[in-house]
């Protein structure tokens, strides 16, 4: 340190040591500031977590052939009704979008036991308290030949996955 | 100062750097990356790629409730292309599961279709490791604190150098198939079956116990081993026990690879209870002893008596008796030389060890083998058959031959199995002992044997003069020092006092009063002085040896001691003669019939 003082000190103009300093200094507040401002933004990163417990939200539902034309399956354990018509396969929500009971079939369609919400086969509500019509999730064919369904990603009513 | 500062901070701020990088950029997520890539690539319509676009990288995880405790396996979250055929012939990490009929996979239209579906078994059901670890290292449990680090896949560290290449190999995994597959013989994990008869027939059973299948005692209980050590651990403890305990008297049993391999395979897969059972079959097991699992794997032989001598010999060769017995060139160093077996013992005696070795031998370690009667009868009458060769030469060599295993080389009573024997060998080099008892009785000992220890009786082997050449090789180079005149003592030849209740009650007094010392409250020899003690205080309940000490021996050794031992002479210390008869009237009353229970020496009623 001694050293570098001497070295300073012997320069010819004041500026020498002047803006050596207030590089030092930038150098330090950058460190320090840089420093602040990625914990600043990890703690935001980590308002949502990256993984929950429980079940994953994509999961597969087994193959096609387990679910012939005209099937409307509920996976009660999943809280999804796997609809299929012809060639086109879909996967709608089974929790009413009112307080969260899980409907049940009924021959129009959906009811909900809690407080009698009702919805279509497509799950447009049709009577009672609920707000909004049962989600449709995304549904694909995995590579090896299974049904995923994501239920993280919702998609339009209507929308099936034709085989 | 400012100088030191600023470089200060520059270097806080990198370090800052790295682990924000380390912390938000995952290698998980450059892996799914290349996943979505190259499926980007393989797909074929455009509903696969529009599918793939709305993907983003996440952790992927499996839960797990069926197998225990509930299992999160995220193991997926690298390995994202293990259920995707077209990636099979990817490089790791992005390499599909291979399908495999042993695995219980089959073909259904030209298709594969898993039997163990990853979304109801998850991963480490089978393949050990930390599910819910994302970094590569932690997961597959190459840190050495990690119980269960991939099974045949990962080797740790701290492993021993020379085992750890032998402890690779997807057949490891056939002892987590075993944890739902119990059948006896199941096709797929051939290791555990076999690894299950090598547990019988090399006689692990006979020290070791397995709930459900042997109840051994000398050893450790292996019910739950898998669970509690690893790979490395179980084949250092087959392989070469005294590496990892010092003092485990576990034979080093003479095993090929394979067999270590197998043994480790089926005790890795002793996890307690398994996957399957339910409480009710596990209760139904524990009550008969698993005894149909025992009898599957134990196939009794069946004895020809025409061919009773050959079918003993093949039996006492491959159950492994030589893991601890000598027997011509094999040795397992831990008991005695049966070399000899058919002059030193008779059928009925051999016959009564078999069955149960404390019957002939109160204090023996031998554990009860489970054999037929007709296979124990073979086998003593092959054991009556070795009659070895008589040792010629001098007493040194007859010393060096016969005598060494137990007395050892120095003649100190610390041969290479004396540890194993209780009482232990006799110190031949106390010259205290060796001189104070008559040449004869010396003699006797050798030729006569030890009733109820393992001296057994050379009569038939050694004649008088032989025996007598021993004594002096023992005299002159262990105890060293002459003979003297043995002084003449006044000992009554029969006890004076005659056999009564009172006089074992005053012999009982006075024995836990002066001798439950060293000698135990109940005469066992296990007093809380014995510890201290070599040659360790005699067990009185010993019936074999009691009963072929005469009353004249019983008194000199209370009323004068044993020279050369911890046993003083109790005519010192105020015991008269009536005192000692009460004494010998007590230690032959717990002789007389064997006593069931009790804490306390009682007399009889």
């Amino acid at each position: 340190m001694a050293v570098n003082l001497k070295r300073s000190s012997g320069e010819d103009s004041d500026g020498g040591k002047t803006s050596r300093r207030k590089m030092l200094g930038w150098l330090t507040g950058a460190g320090l500031f840089g420093s602040a401002g990625l914990s600043a933004v990890s703690n935001f990163v980590f308002i949502k977590p990256r993984a929950t417990y429980g079940q994953p939200q994509r999961f597969s539902v087994g193959k096609p052939e387990d679910y012939p034309s005209g099937t409307r399956a509920i996976l009660a354990s999943r809280g999804i009704c796997i609809i299929r018509e012809g060639s086109k396969l879909a996967a709608i929500s089974t929790t009413c979008t009112h307080l969260g009971c899980t409907v049940g079939a009924a021959d129009t369609g959906f009811a909900c036991p809690c407080h009698g919400s009702r919805f279509d086969q497509d799950g447009n509500v049709t009577g009672g308290p609920a707000p909004r019509p049962l989600p449709w999730f995304q549904i694909t064919l995995a590579p090896n030949g299974e049904i995923e369904v994501d239920k993280d990603i919702e998609i339009a009513p209507g929308s099936y996955l034709t085989l | 100062m400012r100088l030191a500062l600023a470089i200060g901070t520059f270097f806080i701020l990198v370090i800052h750097g790295v682990v924000f990088y380390n912390q938000f950029f995952h290698q998980w997520e450059r892996n799914q990356h290349a996943y979505f890539d190259q499926a980007r690539v393989l797909a074929k319509t455009d509903v696969e790629r529009s599918t793939l676009a709305s993907r983003k990288p996440r952790i992927e995880q499996i839960v797990v409730s069926n197998f225990g405790e509930t299992r999160v396996d995220r193991c997926t979250t690298c390995h994202i292309a293990s259920d995707d055929p077209r990636f099979a012939t990817y490089a790791e990490p992005l390499k599909a599961h291979p399908y495999s009929t042993t695995l219980g996979d089959a073909q259904k239209n030209g298709k594969w279709e898993r039997r163990h579906k990853f979304s109801e078994f998850g991963c480490t059901v089978c393949h050990d490791g930390q599910g819910r670890g994302l970094d590569p290292e932690y997961s597959h449990g190459k840190d050495e604190y990690w119980p269960e680090p991939l099974l045949g896949y990962t080797t740790q560290e701290n492993w021993r150098k020379d085992f750890a290449p032998k402890l690779k190999g997807k057949e490891y995994m056939q002892a987590n198939c075993a944890q739902c597959h119990t059948e006896i013989a199941f096709p797929g994990t051939p290791l555990v079956t076999k690894g299950r008869e090598l547990f019988f027939s090399s006689n692990c059973y006979g020290c070791h116990r397995i709930e459900g299948l042997s109840d051994g005692t000398i050893g450790p209980d292996l019910s739950d081993v898998g669970k509690k050590w690893k790979l490395d651990y179980l084949w250092g403890r087959i392989a070469d026990p005294k590496s990892i305990l010092a003092t485990s008297i576990m034979p080093k049993f003479n095993l090929k690879e394979e067999d270590i391999k197998a043994l480790v395979v089926f005790l890795k897969s002793r996890k307690g209870r398994n996957f399957a059972e339910t409480e009710i079959q596990r209760f139904k097991v524990k009550l008969t002893g698993g005894a149909e699992l025992v009898q599957a794997t134990i196939k009794p032989v069946h004895i020809n008596p025409a061919e009773m001598v050959k079918q003993g010999e093949k039996l006492v060769l491959d159950r492994a008796c030589t893991a601890c017995h000598k027997l011509g060139d094999r040795d397992g160093g831990i008991a005695p030389d049966l070399s000899f077996e058919g002059l030193l013992k008779d059928g009925p005696w051999i016959y009564d060890h078999f069955k149960n070795p404390k019957s002939t031998m109160p204090d023996s370690i031998m554990p009860a083998f489970r054999f037929t009667d007709d296979e124990f009868k073979a086998m003593t009458a092959y054991l009556l058959t070795l009659k070895g060769t008589s040792p010629a030469g001098n007493g040194e060599a007859i010393y060096k031959a016969l005598c060494l295993r137990c007395h050892g080389e120095k003649g100190d009573g610390r041969g290479p199995i004396a540890e194993h024997l209780d009482p232990y060998p006799r110190d031949l080099t106390k010259a205290g002992f060796m001189n104070s008892k008559p040449e004869a009785r010396l003699v006797a000992s050798i030729r006569n044997g030890v009733a109820g220890t393992s001296m057994p009786a050379w009569g038939k082997l050694l004649s008088e003069e032989q025996a007598k050449a021993v004594l002096s090789h023992i005299q002159t180079t262990f105890t060293k020092e002459a003979r003297r005149e043995l002084k003449v003592r006044p000992i009554p030849e029969k006890n004076p006092v005659a056999m009564s209740k009172e006089s074992v009650a005053r012999g009982e007094g006075i024995f836990v009063e002066r001798c439950a010392g060293c000698h135990g409250k109940k005469g066992d020899g296990k007093g809380p002085n014995s510890l201290d003690i070599l040659p360790k205080p005699r067990n009185l309940r010993n019936t074999f040896f009691v009963d072929s000490v005469d009353d004249r021996r019983l008194f000199e050794s209370i009323q004068y001691g044993v020279q050369g031992t911890a046993m003083p002479p109790w005519i010192d210390y105020g015991l008269t003669n009536n005192d000692v008869g009460d004494l010998v009237n007590f230690i032959r009353s717990i002789n007389q019939k064997q006593q069931k229970g009790g804490q306390h020496a009682a007399p009889v009623q």
